[in-house]
């Protein structure tokens, strides 16, 4: 797992609001990022999420996923810079000629674009900072009705990420030790030598997977009525602020359809 | 309630072969352990030793296929009637493998990951949880992640994950196979402590017979799937050729002391520990009594 | 053979793993190495032939330094044992199994062939050359990568836990072979938990703790060093802890590590006292 994705252990009430409730700003913020096209109001868009990482704590551990999106966001809109053609041309990147114009729906529209990718991007982080992926499968288990067993192999398959890596890392270094050498020219000679790796991977793998099923069977896996220990509880804040922020969603929707927010 | 006059484990004539070996992994054993027992199963490679195990749990019928007579009966129930599901209410199991029996991310959610699947609620599960920890010990280690854990850490989650359950019978497979002797004496201490304050029955498969004599009631001696003896450790160590006739090490003291006593020089009870050794030869051998004796 | 000197060791992150190690292996030594888990024994290991290399400080193996060298080239002198034959049988059967490793050594089909025969027969499984190792039994397969190291014709053999997850007997019959190996003129490091096989076998013993040399001395030494193995919460076998105490009542009884050396003992002794008695 990337660092950018890693759960940020903080006590504040964002980290304790219901992983739904932030599910839901993920994807109010979206719907409005779509809606909207003013640059200006994408932009606020994008520093209300930053004051939310600041809020829950997690801003530095925010900006350079942030700098990041800011630097992909960069070179898109320079792409998008050149194939927006309408509006009025305020200049020609070869001055003199009248190669690549640039418009200033050009730059209007390119910004939009680019703050709205930001929007879309900066509040994954955000959630996944704040919210234990356990808890949100927990909660799309319980309320969305996803069947228990694909989340227990979501969550499963996570725990055993570092597992495998450490099998992996013992199985090429036994291998390096007989001499092996991984080939890296010919395609098909590639293929044969990393046999010698997938093979004790593949088996040692079906080994812990058999042992695991076991040891899960012994405790009452897969019996039905499950529980969990830690209840989420949707609480009235959370009422609060999802039903506010519907609010404001339909809001935008109303004063976009009247002409007022572009 | 009166106590059922049911023994907590009962096996009789139990044979059993895996699909596709001609070979029985188990052949015709049969035992009777009482509740409160602490019982040792050791064995040479093959001998059947963790299909005994996985007979008890249940896992054999119910999970695993092949070949299965006789009966298995625990707390008079038989398992090849009983849901895999009550038998292991019944009977809380533990693996060689650390790494390959914990579910989770964290010590919390492994204990509570059996719990939850029985469908408690919250407040008992945290309850049991505290419980079990106290219990093995390990309420440090609560919050932790469960891959930094050492592997006498790791097996001490899976004891308290299985203990939680309030099983009756706790079986264990090989539990110290991977671990240093500190992390093998933390297991054993714990099997100890759990024997002797709570009562639980244990099974313990293990190789480490110079731990693992100390500790026991009894000791089963299986070797190519037949019982060889049903004897407690210090009967054993009268007739070691039932260890050494099939490959298996009888501690040294024990055979040090064996071989004094049969040139004359050692009068007690053959020793289990270096300590009883050593007080059982002071005794005995004239020159290494004190000096005012 | 071994010359490890100031050898520290880090992980990418900074995490000190291994200190200040000086020590010396000579031709044809066997050497224990012992120490709690996480103590950095697998890791002091792994730069005997190039897995790891120094942060600091230098390991030269065979007289050469293994900073300039790769595991690969290292693998015609070392052979390394892990502790888990299935990370490194992939192939269907023995036979190709053990071939693997003196196949990458660019050698002529005969002596493959040749070398594998031979390597099978010291790990006593000629018979088994056509079986697929899967189908074999723990300690069987132990003794199929034991002979895959073998086949390379290494002058030093590195063993991480070889007995582990395998029967008294297995385990004694993978040390009988490397003994056998010794005897034959290979140096021998080790690393057990398991303190009889120490004293069955090394000759010396090198404790580690906390990524540090604690002692390095001849095994009986070690063994009757029992308050400085305590500090790393290791214990001398049963039959030195027993001598030791005896020890108290009579200071002449000898350092012995065996059941055998111990019986003898004790009979002189008794037999001396009953000369004086009756003399």
């Amino acid at each position: 797992m990337s660092a950018v994705a890693n759960y940020l252990p903080r006590n504040t009430w964002i980290h304790r609001l219901n992983p739904l409730t932030k599910m839901l700003w993920s994807i109010i913020l979206m719907t409005l990022s779509f809606l909207y096209r003013d640059p200006i109001i994408l932009a606020v868009l994008f520093l209300s999420i930053a004051l939310v990482a600041y809020m829950a704590g997690i801003l530095k551990e925010m900006l350079p996923a942030f700098k990041g999106l800011l630097i992909f966001a960069g070179i898109f809109l320079l792409f998008q810079i050149f194939f927006i053609t309408e509006g009025k041309v305020l200049f020609y990147v070869i001055p003199g000629t009248k190669i690549l114009p640039i418009t200033d729906e050009g730059i209007f529209g390119s910004l939009a674009m680019g703050a709205r990718l930001m929007v879309i991007a900066a509040s994954f982080p955000v959630l996944l900072g704040t919210t234990q992926v356990k808890d949100l499968v927990i909660m799309l288990v319980e309320k969305i009705k996803i069947p228990y067993t694909y989340a227990f192999m979501f969550i499963t398959s996570l725990r055993f990420v570092p597992t495998f890596m450490q099998e992996m890392e013992q199985i090429v270094q036994a291998q390096c030790s007989r001499g092996h050498r991984l080939e890296n020219r010919n395609l098909i000679r590639k293929f044969f030598s990393l046999c010698p790796l997938a093979i004790p991977l593949m088996i040692t793998s079906v080994k812990k997977a058999e042992q695991l099923a076991i040891s899960m069977e012994t405790r009452g896996f897969g019996l039905g009525s499950r529980t969990y220990l830690h209840q989420i509880q949707f609480r009235a804040i959370d009422w609060g602020i999802s039903l506010g922020m519907l609010g404001m969603v339909a809001l935008s929707v109303y004063l976009n359809l009247q002409g007022i927010f572009q | 309630m009166s106590q059922t006059v049911n023994p907590a484990i009962l096996v009789e004539n139990l044979s059993f072969s895996y699909p596709n070996s001609e070979r029985k992994a188990l052949h015709e054993v049969g035992f009777e352990i009482q509740s409160g027992e602490f019982i040792g199963v050791t064995g040479p490679a093959g001998a059947g030793k963790s299909t005994l195990i996985l007979c008890l749990n249940g896992i054999i019928p119910h999970f695993q296929s092949g070949t299965f007579q006789g009966k298995v009966l625990i707390n008079g129930r038989d398992t090849f009637e009983t849901p895999c599901a009550e038998i292991s209410r019944l009977v809380g199991s533990v693996f060689q493998d650390p790494e390959a029996q914990i579910v989770a991310p964290s010590v919390e959610d492994e204990i509570a990951f059996g719990l939850e699947n029985f469908g408690f609620e919250p407040a008992d599960i945290e309850q049991r949880i505290q419980e079990a920890l106290s219990l093995i010990g390990i309420s440090h280690l609560r919050y932790r992640s469960t891959t930094e854990l050492s592997g006498g850490q790791k097996q001490r989650v899976a004891i308290a994950a299985a203990v939680a359950l309030r099983p009756q019978i706790l079986v264990l497979d090989e539990p110290t196979s991977e671990l240093d002797p500190i992390g093998t004496r933390e297991v054993f201490d714990v099997l100890r402590k759990l024997n002797t304050d709570y009562h639980l029955t244990i099974v313990v498969v293990e190789q480490k017979l110079n731990v693992m004599l100390e500790y026991i009631n009894r000791l089963l001696i299986l070797n190519q799937g037949k019982t060889v003896c049903d004897l407690p450790p210090r009967r054993i160590l009268e007739e070691p050729e039932l260890l050494t006739g099939i490959g298996l090490k009888v501690p040294p003291v024990s055979e040090l002391a064996y071989r004094l006593r049969k040139s004359g020089k050692y009068r007690p009870e053959l020793p289990l520990t270096v300590e009883e050794a050593y007080c059982g030869i002071v005794q005995s051998l004239k020159n290494m009594r004190n000096n005012h004796d | 053979m071994i010359k490890v000197n100031d050898l520290t060791f880090q992980y990418p992150n900074g995490t000190p793993v291994l200190r200040q190690i000086n020590f010396h292996i000579r031709p044809g030594e066997f050497v224990a190495l012992i120490g709690q888990n996480g103590t950095g024994k697998t890791t002091l290991l792994k730069h005997f032939n190039a897995l790891l290399k120094p942060s600091s400080g230098s390991v030269q193996v065979a007289g050469i330094d293994t900073r300039k060298s790769t595991t690969g080239e290292l693998a015609k002198k070392v052979g390394y044992l892990f502790q888990n034959p299935d990370h490194q049988i992939f192939m269907p059967t023995v036979e190709k199994e053990i071939s693997f490793g003196p196949g990458n050594l660019h050698l002529s089909k005969e002596e493959v062939k040749a070398r594998t025969l031979e390597a099978a027969s010291q790990v006593a499984l000629s018979e088994y050359l056509k079986e697929n190792p899967l189908f074999l039994s723990k300690g069987q397969r132990q003794r199929v990568a034991f002979a895959s190291l073998l086949s390379m014709k290494p002058e030093i053999m590195v063993l991480d836990e070889p007995t582990t997850g395998q029967d008294y007997q297995e385990g004694i019959q993978i040390m009988e072979m490397v003994k056998k190996l010794h005897y034959e003129g290979h140096t021998i490091i080790f690393v057990t938990h398991d303190m009889e096989l120490v004293a069955r076998y090394a000759q010396r013993v090198i404790v580690l703790n906390r990524g540090q040399v604690l002692l390095d001395a001849a095994t009986r030494e070690v063994f009757y060093h029992p308050e400085e193995l305590m500090k790393t919460n290791l214990f001398p076998p049963q039959i030195a802890q027993l001598a030791q105490k005896l020890k108290t009542n009579r200071p002449d009884l000898d350092n012995v590590l065996s059941v055998e050396d111990l019986y003898q003992e004790l009979i002189r002794l008794e037999e001396d006292k009953a000369n004086v008695c009756c003399g």
